[in-house]
């Protein structure tokens, strides 16, 4: 594991943001943070470069407690994006190159490859605030990714992108991670991000298969009951009749098609992946949009009146 | 990485037009400010004085005696009639007209009443013109009046500081006042920006916030250092070029202070500025924070006024002089007024540094503790303690 968090706790007056998280990121991967509003992504991610403080808990680099030293070759996007609103693209990006020790020169032609491998070239000298929205968030990725950082750290990269937005930074993440960077980030948008973080997925699904089965003529799925526990469990039964089985370990899937096929004719039958929001609610109890609303309103009254 | 961020604030801010602007400003007002009194002076035109009836000889010697104790040169112009002599008063030919042994006319009532003109020409004029009626009653006094009526004045001791000193003081003084409080402010809008925009946790994460702290009040410091030392060099060649009695002497001694204590002040001043900006999140709330650090600047300039222009500073002003948040516009009034010796200055200097040390250990605390949390404006006993409740 190139970056291992160990058992980081943080409490905030009376919410606790961080319990005792655990894991690690293995080198050269995207590795997603998922988790619903207040379930202390940002806490961890300002923990890493120690802009949030800890209650307990370590964090460290190749085996080392993270230092400055070792921050200055992280790259960082924060949830909460931030440049200097007056200052020129070309000069900003270049600023902050030689804040991660770039040379000068090496710093400027840095600066330069990302404004156009971001598609702002053109832009260079142009203000920070005359920027749109969307050239402003492709200027803070540049200044993240500008010093060809070992850790990227990117917290919510997605939010406010458009479609296409999406695309072309999933695509930037699996590049670095392609060319040998640790690349952290969250998103509380399970859905979205579903294809990006494959090898977490993946596992969570591998245990447990489903089958979805659709049988002619059979809206409620009633053939279905007639297969036993050792088979699998039904989890839910779709408005068309299709019926999704969730397969008990070393069960035999043909032996459910054939009980399918005795009931009629079958119209639909395949292995499905369970979306990551089920798989949040399955090792939760509870969807995404219910955890947020139970944090904000756990968070609204013990801080009302107090600063964020 | 200290130097980056001095290096980012020099760019960045000295090639603004408004800093370039604002130099040309400053460095233009100062060198008229330094020549024009000079330059007025040497032309300053002589003042008609009209006289009608009574003997000529006898008004042109009051005339010119007048002159004399009011300080300015005197043409006397006879006139054949007191109504030939308001009219070309009112025309501005004439400044005042003495009407033999009955009056003295001038155009405008002046201030105060007509009888409140004493030390000007018009007031000169009627003291001593009414002492010649007087005389020309007494049989023989009259005689007197040729060798001079006033007075001679002894003083026990010389003055403290002449009054070209005192000015020069002064122009030290407000110099300080302005430089600290423009850039201070600058500090604390900086800091406000970088909160506001978010972008302080960019670079907090790769630079710690004292290396933040100090290369902002060095960056932005060493653009004053420049404004000042260009509106120095206006002072001095300006002052020399007109001839200004302003550069003489002792006043370069006063500027060589002013300066040691521009910087003494603005080392002082920088960090708390810094501090007062970080407790806010939003750059409009900065004016209201930054007013309790200048205080007391203010009070010491308002002050300073009370000892340019009188001999001896009280107990009260001279105290100040030795407070750290004060010296720097204290001492150099006291130092130019003559009200305080070279020891006194260095003693100041001296504690004026202890207190810059102190005042960059807690402002460097507080703006540490409130550099990174946002939302409303952070109540200073907060920032001041060690552990703050941070809530989120």
């Amino acid at each position: 594991m190139e970056l291992e968090l160990d058992g980081l706790h943080r409490r905030y007056g009376t919410v606790t943001a961080l319990d005792g998280l655990t894991f690690g990121v293995p080198a050269g991967q995207v590795f997603g943070f998922l988790g619903p509003n207040g379930a202390g992504k940002t806490t961890t991610m300002r923990a890493i470069f120690g802009v949030a403080s800890l209650d307990a808990g370590e964090i460290r680099w190749r085996g080392k407690p993270v230092d400055e030293r070792a921050r200055r070759t992280f790259g960082y996007m924060p949830e909460e994006r931030g440049l200097y609103p007056s200052m020129r693209l070309l000069e900003q990006v270049e600023y902050f190159a030689r804040l991660h020790d770039m040379p000068a020169s090496a710093a400027r032609a840095a600066a330069r490859h990302w404004i156009g491998r971001l598609g702002l070239a053109g832009r260079e000298d142009a203000r920070i605030d005359t920027l749109s929205h969307g050239n402003q968030q492709r200027a803070q990725l540049a200044v993240a990714l500008v010093h060809d950082p070992e850790l990227l750290v990117l917290d919510e990269p997605f939010s406010g992108l458009d479609p296409g937005g999406v695309d072309d930074m999933s695509g930037i993440l699996a590049e670095r991670a392609a060319a040998g960077v640790t690349v952290l980030f969250s998103s509380h948008q399970l859905d979205l991000v579903e294809d990006i973080c494959g090898p977490v997925a993946d596992l969570e699904r591998g245990e447990r298969p489903r089958l979805a089965v659709r049988v002619a003529g059979d809206a409620d799925g009633a053939w279905a009951r007639e297969a036993g526990a050792d088979l699998g469990e039904i989890e839910a039964v779709r408005p068309d009749g299709t019926v999704l089985i969730s397969l008990t370990k070393g069960a035999d899937s043909q032996r459910i098609l054939d009980l399918a096929r005795a009931a009629g004719l079958v119209e639909h039958f395949t292995f499905e992946a369970r979306r990551l929001s089920e798989v949040f609610r399955q090792v939760t109890g509870a969807s995404v949009g219910q955890a947020e609303a139970e944090h904000a309103a756990k968070t609204a009254l013990s801080t009302a009146g107090a600063t964020r | 990485m200290t130097w980056l961020v001095a290096g980012r604030e020099l760019l960045t801010r000295g090639r603004t037009r408004v800093f370039a602007i604002s130099t040309v400003v400053l460095v233009l007002a100062v060198a008229l400010g330094v020549a024009l009194p000079a330059i007025l002076s040497r032309n300053a035109k002589p003042e008609r004085v009209g006289i009608v009836g009574g003997s000529t000889a006898t008004l042109t010697g009051i005339a010119t005696e007048a002159g004399r104790l009011a300080g300015v040169q005197v043409i006397v112009v006879p006139e054949p009639d007191v109504a030939t002599a308001e009219a070309r008063l009112r025309s501005g030919d004439l400044s005042v007209v003495l009407v033999n042994g009955r009056e003295v006319v001038v155009k405008q009532v002046p201030i105060g009443g007509a009888s409140s003109a004493g030390g000007t020409l018009p007031g000169a004029l009627a003291q001593l013109a009414g002492l010649a009626k007087l005389f020309a009653e007494v049989p023989g006094a009259a005689a007197a009046a040729a060798n001079g009526i006033a007075l001679p004045v002894r003083g026990l001791e010389p003055p403290s500081g002449s009054l070209a000193n005192r000015l020069t003081g002064l122009f030290t003084v407000v110099l300080v006042w302005v430089l600290i409080s423009v850039y201070g402010s600058q500090i604390a809008m900086g800091i406000g920006e970088e909160k506001s925009s978010r972008v302080v946790e960019v670079l907090l994460s790769s630079v710690r916030p004292v290396q933040l702290l100090i290369g902002k009040v060095l960056g932005i410091g060493l653009l004053a250092l420049a404004q000042t030392a260009a509106m120095v060099a206006a002072f001095i060649v300006a002052g020399f070029a007109a001839g200004s009695s302003l550069v003489h002497g002792a006043a370069i001694g006063i500027v060589v202070t002013g300066g040691v204590f521009i910087v003494l002040g603005y080392a002082f001043y920088c960090t708390a500025y810094a501090a007062a900006g970080s407790l806010v999140s939003r750059q409009s709330d900065v004016n209201s924070v930054i007013f309790p650090v200048q205080i007391p600047l203010i009070l010491a300039y308002a002050l300073s006024y009370t000892v340019i222009y009188s001999n001896g500073a009280n107990t009260f002003y001279h105290v100040l002089g030795f407070l750290p948040p004060t010296a720097p516009v204290a001492m150099p009034v006291l130092y130019a007024a003559g009200d305080a010796p070279v020891w006194q200055v260095v003693v100041s200097a001296v504690l004026c540094a202890v207190g810059t040390i102190w005042m960059a250990r807690v402002a460097t605390g507080i703006y540490t503790r409130s550099i990174l949390r946002t939302g409303a404006r952070i109540p200073l006993r907060q920032a001041l303690r060690r552990e703050p409740a941070e809530a989120r």
